[in-house]
């Protein structure tokens, strides 16, 4: 399998006032093709700034980090913008729907930008929609759906142009137990069936349950991490795999 | 994306359509006024039937605005000159108590033959000092007929008749009560000028500016052509004064519509740009939305216009909205420029939004 991720001693300072927060401080990972993954960690370990570099919304002070085989730490922002509508999709924890537009106008700005016009007869869309069992809330705006649906939708909206990557940022944290049960077998299905690469960001366990990998973090760095293949030797970290 | 958020803050969205219409009523109406009036007075002045507007020099082109005199014995030298066919002394003067009525003092029997005299109504021609005659529209505007008193310039006259409009002015008294009334007995501040042959009007011009050097003469169709033009220095300043205001109201209305918009919709942003949309398309999309309010705006601005037209001609019957076409896109220029440069900083700014921090926005 082809490693979509990889990152190389990844390190991540913010400036608050004029102390200078580490949130991360050396990351090494690679993700395949394929995988579903866990990234769990108390509050503050720096997982959310890790799914944002490894999402191209944000670049790290230093180390590097290639997704698709290119190193986004040299990239200006139209590049990352590219990088980030060509090979990611996000799912938030608060959803982040446009609450203006319908279910439907929704997944279909996220394919306007993405330059894939809304087409009647897309198939892949069309099974989508069937998975995550929205097919009859295209109709409605945010407002007029749960929890648990706006959930589904915003997955659609993130799967609607086939990223390579399928980043979810707590996405059960909104929601009650039916309709997080509901939203982690729509993502095991995701991708069981549609092989779509899933990164979980989470501290909730029970998450861990239908993932192939955890990767455990704390105070910005990986504490456990196990993936079922090793990383034998340095040389790998230094060459991108794709 | 852009009506749906347009539609999301409709108070907003209609106070920006309304400032937009604003701007666009501003300035067809006040440059239809001006223009109206100008172009009104142009009109009526040609309809005199004279060839030649002569005038003092340093006089001002909206006659009667200036107090400058010429003596009436001119008109003698005048007629000797080749070409020339009538001489007619005109003596100006303003009523301002209602608006501002120009009133001729006319020589009737010279008047009457520089075209084809007046078309009565009503009534007849001014008998004694204090008779005055009126036109239509004025009857009409004042309510008044024939026998009814008006006030002018402090006096009382009776009106002895009423005439077809389009004579130059809406008011007409004798010359030597208008020169009375002025204290320039003996003088007058205008001739018209009738020719034999129309097409010699700029030799017969050559020889009343050899006669008299400095003095302002001019054809009538060459003054009511420029009556017409908006291209008047005097109206010049007024009218692109008018026009900055509208459109600086326009762009701080638009400025600070879409500025609270980008505020609100902060996380709306970082979500697009979290969805890989480009700051290019940021910026597109303020300018679509500032476009649509722009243009519903200009539609409904002219609307307005042409209504306030109607209105105010049917109040006041003398006065004239002339909306053009070429200044209803005028207008249409301005309002879409007004929202372009009102929503350059604020599309810029949303567009250099920090995605992360934008979604992290409350």
């Amino acid at each position: 399998m082809k490693n979509l991720l990889e990152t190389s001693d990844v390190r991540k300072t913010y400036s608050v006032g004029k102390i200078q927060v580490e949130a991360l401080r050396g990351v090494n990972l690679r993700i395949r093709e394929g995988e579903l993954v866990a990234i769990m960690g108390p509050s503050g370990c720096g997982k959310s700034t890790l799914m944002h570099i490894l999402g191209a919304m944000t670049k790290p002070t230093s180390g590097k980090v290639f997704i698709g085989g290119q190193d986004i730490a040299g990239m200006n922002d139209s590049q990352l913008t590219g990088t980030r509508r060509e090979k990611i999709g996000f799912v938030f924890q608060k959803f982040n729907l446009l609450p203006t537009l319908t279910a439907r106008g929704n997944i279909d700005v996220a394919r306007y930008i993405h330059g894939n016009r809304a087409n009647g007869n897309d198939q892949h869309l069309a099974d989508i929609l069937h998975l995550l069992m929205i097919e009859d809330k295209m109709g409605r705006k945010p407002s007029e759906l749960s929890g648990g649906e706006q959930q589904r939708v915003a997955i659609a909206r993130a799967v609607a142009n086939k990223p390579a990557i399928l980043l979810a940022d707590e996405p059960t944290g909104s929601l009650d137990t039916k309709n997080s049960e509901i939203v982690l077998n729509m993502f095991r299905e995701l991708n069981r069936r549609f092989k779509q690469t899933i990164i979980l960001v989470t501290h909730n366990p029970e998450l861990v349950a239908i993932t192939d990998r955890l990767i455990e973090m704390r105070d910005g760095v990986i504490v456990t991490d196990n993936d079922p293949v090793s990383w034998d030797n340095e040389s790998e970290l230094a060459q991108p795999s794709v | 994306m852009i009506i749906a958020g347009l539609k999301a803050r409709p108070v907003r969205t209609s106070v920006s359509i309304l400032a937009v219409a604003l701007e666009v009523t501003l300035i067809l109406v006040v440059v239809g006024l001006t223009s109206g009036i100008s172009s009104e007075t142009g009109k009526r002045t040609e309809g005199v039937g004279a060839d030649i507007l002569l005038q003092p020099p340093n006089s001002s082109l909206f006659l009667a605005l200036s107090n400058t005199t010429m003596p009436v014995t001119l008109g003698d030298k005048l007629r000797e000159l080749p070409g020339v066919k009538v001489v007619s002394p005109v003596q100006t003067l303003v009523n301002s108590s209602a608006g501002l009525e120009i009133i001729y003092g006319i020589d009737p029997e010279t008047f009457n033959a520089l075209g084809n005299g007046f078309i009565w109504h009503k009534g007849g021609l001014f008998k004694n000092a204090d008779d005055v005659v009126v036109d239509d529209i004025y009857a009409r505007a004042k309510n008044v007929t024939v026998g009814d008193k008006v006030e002018l310039v402090g006096h009382t006259f009776k009106i002895a008749g009423i005439v077809e409009h389009g004579k130059g002015a809406r008011l007409f008294i004798s010359l030597p009560a208008a020169q009375s009334m002025t204290g320039n007995t003996g003088k007058a501040s205008l001739f018209f000028i009738k020719i034999n042959d129309p097409a010699q009007v700029q030799t017969v011009i050559g020889e009343v500016k050899k006669l008299l050097e400095g003095y302002g003469v001019i054809a009538l169709k060459e003054y009511t052509a420029l009556m017409m033009s908006n291209s008047m220095p005097a109206l010049d300043a007024f009218i692109s004064t008018v026009v900055f205001v509208a459109l600086c109201i326009g762009v701080l209305v638009i400025f600070l519509s879409m500025y609270t918009t980008i505020t609100e919709r902060t996380r709306e942003i970082g979500i697009l740009r979290s969805l890989g949309a480009s700051k290019q398309f940021i910026v597109t999309l303020i300018f679509q939305e500032s476009a649509a309010v722009c243009l519903v705006g200009v539609v409904l601005g002219i609307g307005a216009s042409f209504l306030i037209a109607k209105a105010v001609t049917m109040m006041f019957p003398t006065l004239i909205v002339l909306i053009t076409p070429d200044w209803i896109g005028k207008a249409t220029v301005f309002a879409v420029l007004s929202g372009v440069i009102g929503s350059l900083y604020p599309s810029l700014k949303a567009a250099k939004q920090d995605p992360v921090e934008a979604l992290a926005y409350e």
